[in-house]
């Protein structure tokens, strides 16, 4: 029998030969299969949980669309051309960006048991999130489109700019969505300070106002955030049908490339510690 | 061949935090972020290394806290080393929380999919096996149903079937085989005794020394992260039973010496030993404490559980004036095993004839831990017993009736 009973060091040097082989293998047909069992299951949950089911993701925005037309073209009287065609195009943008960082801030506890599943891709979490939000957001295009047809807008070529728009703030959503997610372990009230923020963010978003109804002098501020682009660019495309303004998509794009990666990065660095904080 | 696990000085460090740490973002800025640095740390395991080559078990024993399961998420990839490496090679399937990832509100099937896949199979590999899965979880009829409305068995029998089936090469079972029942841990045995025939590595977690050593080829025993020893099974868990006696004494709480209802003084570490969780309050000979070779004796133990504790196990054996045993027995060994006691109870071993050669003997008892981890109290040489024997000289220990 062997002995290998031995005393303490007292160093705290990482080692830097560290090895570790088990890492999951990043196989794509593997990978698909993941997230789509994952999605399907977070759309099964939305169906059996409520009668209305996916119907729920349109009823929302409906509601909200309701109470935004009386109140700013009735009683504040707002002067946007095609306004329910208008409020509603950003009510489905901007609820899909909220929705998803909500829930994949809380995503990792959630999923606790998943997580400590062997060669699991935790990474894979933040983005089920925001891809299931991205099926309630084309389950929805079929009534915007009908909002269009009413408010007498006819589609132009541009629209295919559309599923550009859609990847742009799909990245750009998991990139924010990896931060989150990353920090909420630690500070576990994030999910409810992430919810006020985000509030307060829509208010400041020109989701029920356009952007040319605000002062000049504030308009700069706006548009350091992406969302008004993003927003801006689907209204573009859908409704005024012109191509959208490229130069800020492009910078967008650029620094949703830096942010997924640095996101990346928090959240696998902070990945490991999730076991040991849950 | 190569080993398919190889672990080499591994060592895993865990952050202890400021008691007050900010868990909010709200106390975070309130205390200007600091107490954010871990206030200690310590090594949860360190300078481990061991192998396990295709088709063995190895057993891991160890008192809770000893590192068994930070050992095993490592090799499960989950989390990072701060020392050392571990080489895994094949894929990993894993015994952990059985059950615990399923969804209340989903049917078994759905549950099934998701399941087998996050465990790293293809959809497609998943349908191949669906039915050989169900068929082994034995839920053909209930496949369907919603998994609320499954019992804890029938939940495990699935994510146990599922974990089986997706041909591990790698295989690592947390203690899992002391919760469901009979049928399905023989059923479950056997399975992992098929897996490991067809060349699947097995690392099994116990605190059952006895389980480690009728089941595994090597055993691997840790306290405090590190390994204590590191061998033949049957070795392993000796030593590891041996140092369970020392654990005892050092759980002995510290107390005045008492006499027993019947007059017998309990010293403490002299004649008793234990955590006093269950108290032996009192043993009686009966009919009395000097009796014939050959005659009926019985020994009723009288205890005393303030708090309920559940299946405990008691011994009572028999030794000479030098500490010699004569006999020794116990309910688990009896196969009469107590659910839970609570409060006063009262326990009887019956002799129906005690053919010991006359002499001077001493009654020792003791009630454990359900795994025999410690002792709760243990009674040693306090109540003696006077054989008498006329055929026999004093030199045996045996005075069966002969001709």
């Amino acid at each position: 029998m062997q002995q290998l009973a031995t005393g303490s060091k007292m160093s705290f040097i990482p080692n830097p030969n560290l090895k570790i082989s088990n890492r999951p293998r990043w196989r794509l047909p593997y990978l698909y299969d993941l997230l789509r069992e994952l999605v399907s299951r977070e759309m099964k949950l939305l169906y059996k949980r409520s009668v209305l089911g996916v119907a729920w993701t349109l009823i929302n925005p409906l509601l909200q669309l309701a109470v935004f037309s009386f109140v700013f073209r009735l009683v504040l009287s707002v002067d946007v051309p095609h306004y329910a065609s208008f409020a509603f195009c950003g009510l489905l943008v901007w609820s899909w960006f909220q929705t998803s960082l909500f829930q994949a801030t809380g995503v990792i506890i959630a999923n606790r048991p998943l997580i400590r599943q062997p060669g699991f891709p935790t990474a894979i979490l933040p983005v089920v999130i925001v891809m299931t939000g991205l099926i309630h957001f084309l389950l929805a295009l079929p009534v915007l489109i009908m909002f269009l047809l009413m408010d007498g807008i006819e589609l132009e070529l541009v629209v295919l700019f559309l599923p550009i728009l859609q990847v742009l703030q799909f990245a750009f959503t998991v990139g924010v969505a990896y931060l989150l997610a990353a920090i909420n372990v630690t500070l576990r009230d994030t999910q409810h300070t992430l919810g006020v923020l985000l509030q307060l963010l829509f208010y400041l978003t020109p989701i029920f106002y356009d952007i040319t109804n605000v002062p000049t002098g504030y308009q700069s501020l706006y548009y350091l955030n992406p969302m008004v682009h993003i927003v801006t660019a689907y209204r573009a495309v859908l409704i005024q049908g012109t191509p959208p303004n490229g130069l800020p998509l492009l910078v967008i794009g650029f620094v949703t490339a830096g942010l997924i990666w640095f996101g990346y990065r928090v959240f696998a660095s902070a990945s490991d510690r999730f076991v040991e904080e849950l | 061949m190569h080993d398919a696990i190889l672990v080499q000085e591994l060592g895993k460090c865990f952050h202890h935090y400021h008691a007050e740490r900010p868990v909010t973002i709200m106390e975070a800025v309130l205390s200007g972020w600091r107490r954010m640095k871990p206030a200690q740390r310590f090594w949860a395991l360190r300078e481990v290394s061991f192998r396990v080559a295709p088709g063995e078990m190895l057993g891991i024993i160890g008192h809770n806290g000893a590192g068994k399961s930070t050992l095993l998420q490592l090799l499960g990839g989950v989390g990072r080393a701060d020392e050392g490496s571990v080489k895994v090679h094949g894929r990993i399937g894993a015994l952990l929380e059985l059950g615990a990832g399923f969804h209340p509100d989903l049917t078994g099937r759905e549950n099934l999919f998701v399941t087998a896949v996050a465990a790293g199979l293809t959809r497609r590999e998943v349908a191949r096996r669906l039915d050989a899965i169900i068929e082994f979880a034995e839920l053909e009829l209930f496949i369907d149903n919603p998994v609320r409305t499954y019992s804890t068995g029938m939940q495990m029998r699935l994510a146990f079937s599922v974990a089986v089936h997706t041909s591990p090469e790698v295989l690592l079972v947390d203690e899992f085989l002391s919760v469901g029942d009979l049928s399905l841990q023989a059923k479950c045995l056997e399975r992992i005794a098929e897996l490991k025939t067809q060349g699947c590595a097995i690392i099994l977690i116990s605190h059952s020394a006895e389980q480690i050593g009728q089941l595994c080829d090597h055993a691997l025993w840790l306290r405090r992260g590190q390994i204590v020893a590191y061998g033949e099974p049957e070795v392993v868990a000796g030593q590891y039973t041996t140092e369970m006696r020392l654990e005892t004494q050092q759980r002995t709480p510290v107390r005045a010496p008492q006499l027993t209802r019947t007059g017998m003084e309990l010293r403490i570490n002299e004649n008793r030993f234990g955590s006093m969780e269950v108290e032996i309050t009192d043993v009686r000979l009966l009919p009395v404490s000097e009796i014939n070779s050959g005659d009926f004796l019985g020994v009723e133990i009288e205890y005393l559980a303030p708090q309920p504790i559940d299946a405990p196990i008691f011994s009572v054996s028999i030794s000479d004036e030098e500490g010699q045993f004569c006999f020794d027995t116990n309910t688990a060994a009896m196969e009469r095993e107590l659910p839970l006691v609570e409060g006063k109870g009262q326990i009887t071993l019956n002799f129906n004839r005690l053919d010991l050669s006359s002499g001077r003997y001493f009654l020792n008892v003791g009630v454990y831990e359900q795994n025999w981890a410690y002792a709760y109290d243990y009674h040693w040489h306090v109540y003696p017993l006077l054989v008498h024997s006329s055929t026999v000289s004093e030199k045996g220990i045996l005075c069966p009736p002969c001709r």
